[in-house]
């Protein structure tokens, strides 16, 4: 008893949950854009630890090569938005290779601690190079603030905004363009990925997956197609590092901390192993909980709030391993027989 | 046919050590082009390391090893492999997550379809090649009795089903030779058979070269035109089943002549 006295007296019902944000399109858009950047981050996960038995956990690095390119090459260097996106991704795919040259030589689990090391020199360096990232500051326009990252996109989410006016709806939510951009690209890059799974090339990706040695023994350049799976990695961790900054306005480096890159690992054991569509789906789910639970009226301290939505993703992720292992839509043989 | 061909394989003088342990320590040989050859010896006798450093899975430290006239010592695995060496594992490495067609299609060569590139530019090509492939994989699985099993899981497969499946996925590659590590372990005597038979047609037929290392001494007296006897990381005795067999030297490898044999390490 003496605990529950010691609970600070609160006005609500104790454990109340108010459901209004459940039908508000700004609550969904936010979760959307979220869940659609992650998924684009966990799609590279997929191709890297569900199709080519990689274990990378650099996403956030990734994330981060491609959101600082993108914004310095704009806001410093001065190029087109529509020029600094490609380089930016080229960009981030060398770094890819630049982290796995070396690393993918390495067995699976020296090869993670590699990429998270990797991902963090990154972070850091962002931190620390104040005058090439603006530090702890962000990222956002130049000191004169004339030019900003997102100038560009801004008169793209306006003309969009105009579409969806015309088309009936008379006060569109502000963020809603930027929903329809990133499920646009996620849409096109899970289908691609899923074609690209049937090809020959993909079936050597599941032979090293499967076993290393014997794909060699067969011919095949493991070392090339590891790559090429870290650097298809690279490029959609680029793609969401651009939608994150477009989200957040900012380029920040608290926004990549290894955090994001677990976030992603836990979309993907929600979804299911070796499978494309799986990641969308537990990206859509992982951000409702992690954004629905924000408004879970309890009488405890925010910090407390904010930590108890982990533990709800924690115990979620604790009764899927339980009753459901291979993930929502994984295939359960295939995690059988890989023993 | 046999014996009568050049070698078409010639390691000399090769060395790989663990540690300070010589697992092979300057062996010598040569296999001649459509042969059956055997490699034997006993237990740390080092023929699994030197099966590994002749197909490029370990560098070796000094020698030279050449295969149809090219010198492969310290190259890579697939490089070796693509010039028509392969080999199979002493532990089978099915593909285990994959059905049986995909770890025969995986193994054809020169499909244009492992690259990305032809993937997007070349679709036409591609397909054209996995349709031949698919073909030819579901042949090659019928000579083997494997065609029922082409859409199950390679990990469902049994243990004798895999030595075959393995053998099968390597004759996919087209090979000018192939290196088996201990084909007839762990299998059942009828499966054992059929894989021998398979083995001989194959020389008569396409001229494939065998090297294998086998412990069944029937099968090595049987079936193999020539035996090589390594002990201690060294060849000691190279010659036909019979000669090899009366070989004091051998004799002495396989019961002891008073030196304990250093062991190897088992990768």
């Amino acid at each position: 008893m003496s605990v529950l006295l010691a609970i600070p007296a609160h006005p609500a019902i104790p454990f109340a949950l108010s459901l209004d944000f459940f039908t508000a399109i700004s609550f969904w858009t936010g979760v959307g854009i979220l869940a659609g950047t992650y998924t684009l981050l966990a799609l590279g996960l997929q191709l890297n630890v569900g199709f080519t038995g990689i274990v990378n956990f650099g996403a956030a690095g990734f994330m981060a090569v491609g959101a600082y390119a993108m914004a310095i090459l704009v806001v410093t260097v001065g190029l087109s938005f529509w020029l600094a996106m490609p380089l930016a991704v080229l960009i981030t795919m060398a770094f890819g290779l630049l982290i796995g040259l070396p690393s993918l030589r390495l067995r699976a689990d020296y090869f993670a601690i590699a990429t998270i090391a990797a991902a963090e020199i990154v972070r850091y360096t962002a931190q620390n190079a104040r005058g090439l990232t603006g530090g702890n500051q962000g990222f956002f326009c130049n000191t004169a603030q004339t030019v900003c990252f997102d100038d560009t996109w801004r008169s793209v989410s306006d003309t969009i905004e105009g579409w969806l006016k015309s088309a009936g709806w008379s006060n569109p939510e502000a963020l809603f363009p930027l929903l329809l951009v990133v499920w646009l690209c996620v849409g096109l890059a899970v289908v691609a990925l899923h074609f690209a799974q049937r090809t020959p090339w993909g079936r050597v990706l599941r032979a090293i997956r499967e076993d290393e040695d014997a794909a060699r023994a067969l011919g095949k350049n493991t070392l090339a197609y590891k790559l090429q799976s870290l650097a298809l990695s690279a490029a959609l961790g680029a793609l969401a590092g651009f939608f994150l900054a477009l989200d957040l306005a900012t380029v920040h480096p608290v926004d990549f901390q290894p955090l994001v890159c677990f976030i992603g690992y836990a979309v993907l054991v929600l979804g299911g192993l070796a499978n494309y569509w799986s990641v969308a789906f537990g990206s859509i789910i992982m951000w409702t909980i992690l954004e629905g639970t924000r408004f879970l009226n309890l009488p405890i301290t925010d910090e407390q709030n904010a930590a108890l939505r982990f533990i709800i993703v924690g115990l979620t992720l604790i009764l899927l391993m339980a009753f459901r292992p291979q993930g929502v839509f994984g295939k359960k043989e295939e995690m059988v027989l890989g023993e | 046919m046999a014996n009568s061909g050049d070698p078409i394989l010639e390691a000399k003088d090769v060395i790989r050590r663990f540690g300070g342990i010589r697992a092979v320590d300057g062996a010598s040989l040569d296999v001649k082009e459509g042969s059956i050859t055997a490699l034997i010896g006993p237990n740390g006798a080092g023929k699994t390391t030197l099966f590994n450093v002749i197909t490029g899975f370990y560098p070796g430290e000094r020698g030279s090893v050449v295969f149809s006239g090219r010198q492969i010592f310290r190259r890579p695995p697939h490089y070796i492999a693509r010039l028509g060496m392969v080999r199979t594992f002493q532990i089978t490495k099915a593909l285990a997550r994959m059905p049986v067609i995909d770890n025969m299609m995986l193994a054809a060569p020169d499909q244009p379809g492992e690259k990305l590139r032809n993937v997007v530019f070349r679709p036409a090509a591609v397909r054209q090649t996995e349709e031949k492939v698919r073909k030819r994989a579901i042949e090659v699985l019928e000579l083997f009795a494997l065609a029922k099993l082409a859409n199950d899981y390679a990990a469902t497969l049994s243990g004798g089903q895999r030595k075959l499946l393995e053998l099968a996925r390597a004759l996919m590659t087209e090979p000018k030779m192939l290196l088996l590590d201990e084909p007839m372990a762990g299998i059942s005597p009828v499966l054992g058979r059929r894989l021998l038979e398979h083995m001989q047609r194959l020389r008569e037929e396409q001229g494939t070269t065998f090297f294998f290392i086998e412990h069944d001494m029937e099968v090595v007296m049987g079936h193999s035109d020539r035996v090589i006897v390594m002990a201690e990381g060294k060849v000691i005795a190279d010659g036909a089943p019979d000669e090899v067999r009366r070989d004091p030297k051998v004799i002495d490898a396989y019961l002891g002549s008073g030196t304990d044999p250093v062991e190897e390490p088992k990768p």
